[in-house]
């Protein structure tokens, strides 16, 4: 069953000056997704959560929230909620009044506002915290209660923007559970922006990648993390093992790369690719084999000489690095470290055959 | 704090109860300046002064803390202080000058007489704009309304930008805004700006001499007027009366709205 959507972002474009802070970006958010903006600081995936909430009027392009241009309303009269970056809460209200105050204002009865403001409030883990200062709270807390504050008023879309930013790791990674969990319970959109890749691998459905104002490709968090399209892609999650060449030869089901007059096969995933076009590739560097070598010469086509330049001790593994004839550094990631390997070893990388990807920019 | 604040009161009050001399005073125990001060019409004299001064306080209030809200909210955020250093200016007169300037301003054939008349709102020139408690109303609030828009600015200035962006994203209207946000917010500097305000109003007697009538004289103004009159005690009595005045007021205004609440550091 195809969902609706519940956000259509088409043809957005944002400037400042002559920067474009968003170039000509489409997004379709299906209902009930927590799909996550991720990218580097300055990429402009903020500004688009911004001009879905309407805090940001773009140049041109449009904002389609539940089937309804949104263009022109405020961020208000929109059925967004904002979880703004920080501790963003009334400093002089207690835990109770900020939750409540959403409803307050739309002339709702105090003792129904009392009502929804406990059952969120037990929702979100503050149950018991009413009269508690902001400043009486930790950073978790805060955010609990801007979580409560912005889901209280039942709006279709819940944006979050950078909300476990200021918050220490542990306390992410627990927030990120508890996240999810909400997300799932009350079975809205939540539009996550995060630069932080293990956070949106957490929580995500589907994660964007978007940088300089772009969107650089959307998918799944496996698809993203195990077979990113773009080379942008591998190198912003963290890939070493980036390598260039050309296609020198292919066909259905295998790709032959010239690497500096190394030839590499790759296996062929329907790549759109043709003779000679320059492409990248990376390998995730727990992919890769080390042995000694001890022959001089290889008749494996998925495998590599090269040189051992360091080896490095990082406590759940060891990591290689090796200088390949063509003056590349490969990284190897092993889990224990290869017997008789030592610094300055000649030796041979090993892979299967699929476990290069492609990308085509 | 002792040198420049305690043992100036306790002068003050000790002073106050000293026997009158020809030229000076000398040490004695005696109340006669202050029942000089409460059976004569200095008390009555006082008691307006108060009241006009409250006028004042609510005036600037009323003229001082939109003109804050408007430069904190509306003025772009790198030329705030600019706009703020207008505010100054007028403090590169002297303040005789610019209380002595309002006269030709508010006198009967004054600028805002003639303009009135010219623009035929009125058949005859007011004459309550100087000479008069009114006048001294004005004195008050041309000369500390800067006050109050520097201190509740101030307080405005501290409010994070992102308790607009929630209040924009909640649909808070103007008068919420002004209820619910600014005025709890900006409530310690409202608080500085009034008792300024009220301080001076009570104290200053420049502007009572040159803006006020006969009946229009204030606390500053019968001190100053007990020192020509070389009586130190008495002058003593009134500042004496004017710091316990103030100070229970403050005590009544802390019983009231509970000031350590009002004044809670906003964090």
């Amino acid at each position: 069953m195809k969902k609706s959507n519940a956000i259509e972002v088409k043809n957005l474009i944002k400037t400042y000056g002559d920067i474009y802070a968003l170039n000509d970006v489409d997004l379709n958010i299906s209902d009930g997704e927590y799909f996550v903006l991720l990218g580097p600081s300055g990429g402009g995936k903020t500004t688009l959560l911004r001009s879905i909430g309407g805090f940001i009027r773009p140049d041109s392009g449009s904002v389609i929230i539940k089937g309804k241009n949104v263009n022109n309303l405020p961020p208000d009269k929109r059925p967004t909620s904002m979880v703004f970056q920080g501790f963003a809460l009334f400093p002089h209200m207690d835990v109770a009044q900020n939750i409540g105050y959403g409803l307050k204002l739309q002339s709702i009865e105090k003792n129904i506002i009392d009502e929804k403001v406990n059952k969120m409030m037990d929702l979100v883990g503050l149950t018991g915290l009413h009269n508690r200062k902001p400043h009486e709270l930790s950073g978790g807390q805060q955010q609990r209660v801007q979580l409560a504050r912005a889901l209280i008023l039942e709006n279709d879309v819940l944006l979050l923007d950078e909300p476990l930013s200021a918050l220490d790791a542990q306390l992410r990674k627990d927030m990120c559970i508890e996240l999810k969990r909400l997300q799932k319970t009350v079975g809205i959109s939540f539009v996550h922006v995060t630069h932080n890749q293990e956070e949106a691998m957490s929580v995500a459905d589907r994660i964007a990648i978007i940088a300089d104002g772009k969107m650089i490709e959307e998918g799944t968090p496996q698809e993203i993390y195990n077979k990113p399209k773009k080379q942008f892609t591998a190198e912003f999650l963290g890939e070493k093992n980036i390598l260039i060449g050309k296609v020198y030869n292919l066909n259905k089901s295998k790709i032959v790369l010239d690497i500096n007059n190394d030839k590499i096969e790759i296996a062929n995933n329907n790549y759109n690719v043709s003779k000679n076009q320059e492409v990248s590739v990376s390998i995730k560097s727990e992919s890769i084999q080390i042995k000694k070598n001890v022959k001089s010469k290889t008749n494996e086509k998925n495998s590599i000489f090269g040189k051992v330049t360091e080896i490095t001790f990082l406590g759940q593994f060891v990591r290689y690095l090796v200088l390949l004839s063509n003056d590349q550094e490969i990284q190897v990631r092993s889990s224990e470290e290869v017997a008789n390997v030592k610094l300055n070893d000649q030796v041979i990388l090993n892979w299967k055959l699929d476990d290069f990807i492609l990308h085509n920019e | 704090m002792i040198i420049f604040f305690v043992l100036p009161l306790l002068l003050t009050v000790v002073w106050s109860v000293f026997e009158r001399t020809m030229f000076w005073m000398e040490p004695a125990f005696t109340l006669f300046s202050y029942e000089n001060f409460f059976f004569s019409s200095r008390l009555e004299n006082f008691l307006s002064s108060m009241f006009h001064s409250s006028i004042s306080v609510v005036c600037a209030f009323f003229i001082g803390f939109p003109i804050a809200i408007f430069i904190r909210r509306r003025v772009k955020q790198v030329a705030q202080h600019r706009v703020m250093l207008l505010f100054i200016l007028p403090f590169m007169v002297s303040e005789i000058i610019r209380i002595f300037a309002l006269r030709p301003i508010l006198s009967r054939n004054g600028v805002v007489n003639s303009f009135l008349m010219d623009m035929n709102l009125i058949d005859s020139p007011f004459s309550i704009f100087v000479f008069t408690p009114t006048g001294v109303v004005i004195g008050e609030i041309v000369s500390f309304l800067p006050f109050m828009i520097f201190s509740t600015f101030l307080a405005l200035e501290a409010i994070p930008n992102y308790i607009f962006e929630v209040c924009a994203d909640l649909g808070v209207n103007r008068r919420r805004m002004f209820k619910d946000i600014f005025l709890p917010l900006a409530a310690p500097g409202l608080f500085a700006g009034s008792v300024f305000i009220f301080v001076n109003g009570i104290g200053i007697a420049l502007i009572p001499t040159i803006l006020g009538g006969p009946g229009s004289v204030n606390a500053g103004l019968i001190a100053t007027q007990a020192i020509i009159a070389l009586d130190f005690p008495l002058a003593m009595a009134v500042s004496a009366i004017m710091m316990f005045t103030l100070m229970g007021l403050l005590y009544l205004g802390h019983r009231l709205f509970n000031l350590t609440k009002l004044l809670e550091p906003i964090s």
